[in-house]
Parts: structure tokens; C-alpha cells; sequence
């Protein structure tokens, strides 16, 4: 017998049972294993172990069911509130960048017809806006380039900040 | 009983198709049914990878927690067995891995916890301990076999399992399966051997 035919013996000793073998391969291999030792050894031996295996009975407990059935509930609570969250999330942000579309536009507008009155030229109007639009942060950020330091230092500052640092703890 | 439970929720489509939408949805009711369904096997399969219940327990629910969290990624177009049990390979991997790097097999403690339980019922007192008996050198061989071989095993023969859904499942390829279940098979011959003398 060649290697290759103890090849294929094995290939359908390990097929049977689970896997369709054709009726001339199941012919073929009951031929061979009447005449191969080594064959006939290894199907007993795979016999045997699919028994073994098969008669241990392992269960998981009620117990374990059930604690896993009650974190999967408190799972599934938690991933939908954390996506209804997301979705709410999502939607502020869209209607945040519509409406500073919508009023950037509307600025825009406003800064055409200004410069239009005051006969100031077109290319003006597009600096202006910026302008206006960052003149909030600008002063801010002046303001607190020019107060003396010695205004954060005064008691009133501090407890202001020790009062808030507080809340946020 | 409690597949026929779950068949009366769904009555219409296939079974995978109305898993797959239903996990989709994230349906409460549909994961206690699939999981009173595919208990004993996932806990079975976990147990003979990890070889400590106490961890098994572990992964059964991590395995469970990823169900839920993949479930969109199911598609239904293969069985919903080998797709769990994917996972499941795939979470006891991911421990083994981090508990111990160099081999999956140190955590295997034959001491340590009760991997096997003896069935329920038995014919006679002599039977049951000579079962008993034949169980006990073949767990304790089945412990010595390497996981990787242990794995094939228990699915091929255990879990009735076809060698491409095999294949598919623990990711390597079809020639791979046959040799380690070949293997396997070769490394509990002398137990075998003991058992059946």
C-alpha cells in the first residue's frame, strides 16, 4: 500500500460520522481497513476518543445563565443610552455648524450693505467680517495681556478660585 | 426544550437570518434564548480550551459581552455555532495570551478546579466507577495533549463539527485541521489504550 493511500484512509476515518462520504470511498476505506493494521488502529482510536468525548457531560449553571443574561440586559441599557447620548451629541453639532453657516452668511450680508452705505470698497467686507467676528476673543485676550498681574493675585480673585476649583471637585 | 423555544421565535425566516437581525437589533429576548440554547456547548468548549472552569465561567460571559457587542457583524450566511464559537476562540485566545505569552498550555492545572463532572446517571455502582475511572485517565490525558490539538478535538468529536467550519473558526487552514486532529488523536493513544483494557 502506498503512503498516499494511508493518506486518504485517514482523511476519511476523520470525515465520517460528521462529513457525507461517498459510498464508493466508504467501500475503499472498509477494504482497507480489513487489510491495514495502522489504519484500523488510528479509526479505533478516533472511535474511542468521540465516545470519551462525547459522554462528559459538562453544564454551566442556572446560576452562571443568569448572570450573564442579566449583565448582557445591563450592557445593552448602557451601549443604547451611550448611542442615544452620541446621537444627541451629533445632532447639536450639525445644527452648531448650520447655524454658523446660516449667520456667517448673514454677517456677511450685513458687512456688503454697511460698506455699500458707507461707499467703502468690496474688498473690505471680508476682513471686516473676521474682524467682528474674532473682535470678542481679540478683546479678551487684550484685556488680559494689560491688567496687572496683581488682580489675580487679590483675595477676592483667589476665592473666587478656591470656590470654584471646589465645585468642580 | 429550549431550542424548541427559541424555534418559536422564529417561526418564518431561517434560523441564522432572524439571529442575524436580532442581534442586529440587540433583542434581549433573542440572547437569553441563544444563550440558554448554546450554553452547555460554549461552556464545554471553553472549559477544554482554558482548563479551569472558574475561568471558563470568565470567558463564557466575556464571550457573551462581544456577542452582543459584534453582533451587527454577523451576517447569518453561516451557522450561528461556528460564528459563537469564533468568538469564543477568539476571547479565551486574548486570555491565554494575556495571562500567560509563552504557552497556552501552562494554565491548564489538572488541581485546579473541576473540569470534567461524571454523568448523571449511571447503571450500576461498578460501571459508574469504572466510567469514573476511564474519564478520569482521560481527562488527565486530554490535559497533556497541547491545546492547539485539544481545540480540534474537542469540535471535531465533541461538537460534532465539520472540518472546514473548523477551519473557519480557529482562522488556519483545512490541511492544518486534519493534521492536528491527527496529532491529538496520535498523543491520547496511550491513554485510549489504558482506558479500553
Amino acid at each position: 500500500m502506498t503512503n498516499h493511500e494511508h493518506e486518504h484512509a485517514i482523511e476519511l476515518i476523520t470525515c465520517r460520522g460528521v462529513e457525507d462520504i461517498a459510498a464508493p470511498d466508504t467501500a475503499w476505506l472498509d477494504l482497507h481497513l480489513a487489510t491495514c493494521t495502522e489504519c484500523s488502529d488510528y479509526a479505533a482510536l478516533t472511535d474511542s476518543t468521540g465516545r470519551l468525548l462525547r459522554s462528559v457531560a459538562i453544564t454551566a449553571s442556572p446560576a452562571l445563565v443568569m448572570m450573564t443574561q442579566a449583565r448582557l440586559r445591563a450592557r445593552s441599557l448602557e451601549m443604547r443610552e451611550r448611542e442615544s447620548r452620541m446621537f444627541l451629541i451629533g445632532v447639536s453639532f450639525c445644527l452648531g455648524v448650520l447655524s454658523s453657516t446660516a449667520s456667517a452668511w448673514l454677517w456677511w450680508k450685513f458687512g456688503s450693505w454697511v460698506a455699500q452705505m458707507l461707499g467703502l470698497p468690496e474688498s473690505i467686507v471680508g476682513p471686516g467680517v473676521l474682524l467682528f467676528w474674532l473682535l470678542p476673543a481679540i478683546a479678551i485676550a487684550m484685556l488680559l495681556m494689560f491688567v496687572p498681574q496683581t488682580v489675580f493675585n487679590h483675595p477676592l480673585m483667589l476665592a473666587l478660585a478656591r470656590e470654584r476649583e471646589g465645585e468642580i471637585r | 426544550m429550549v431550542a424548541t423555544a427559541f424555534s418559536s421565535l422564529v417561526p418564518m425566516e431561517t434560523e441564522e437570518s432572524q439571529i442575524a437581525h436580532g442581534l442586529r437589533r440587540r433583542d434581549p429576548d433573542l440572547l437569553d434564548a441563544l444563550i440558554e440554547q448554546y450554553q452547555h456547548r460554549l461552556l464545554r468548549y471553553l472549559l477544554h480550551l482554558a482548563g479551569n472552569r472558574a475561568v471558563a465561567e470568565d470567558l463564557f460571559q466575556e464571550t457573551w459581552l462581544r456577542v452582543l457587542e459584534k453582533g451587527h457583524q454577523y451576517d447569518g450566511r453561516n451557522r450561528f455555532v461556528t460564528w459563537l464559537m469564533s468568538i469564543g476562540h477568539n476571547v479565551a485566545i486574548d486570555y491565554l495570551r494575556k495571562k500567560n505569552p509563552r504557552s497556552l498550555d501552562e494554565l491548564a492545572d489538572p488541581e485546579d478546579g473541576a473540569p470534567f463532572e461524571p454523568p448523571a446517571t449511571g447503571p450500576s455502582p461498578f460501571d459508574l466507577a469504572l466510567a469514573q475511572q476511564q474519564h478520569e485517565m482521560f481527562d488527565a490525558a486530554l490535559g497533556q495533549v497541547p491545546a492547539i490539538f485539544r481545540e480540534v478535538l474537542v469540535l471535531r468529536f465533541q461538537e460534532q463539527m465539520k472540518l472546514e467550519e473548523i477551519a473557519q473558526l480557529i482562522h488556519i487552514p483545512l490541511a492544518t485541521v486534519k493534521t492536528r486532529i491527527y496529532r491529538g488523536v496520535m498523543a491520547l493513544r496511550p491513554a485510549l489504550k489504558g482506558a479500553a483494557q
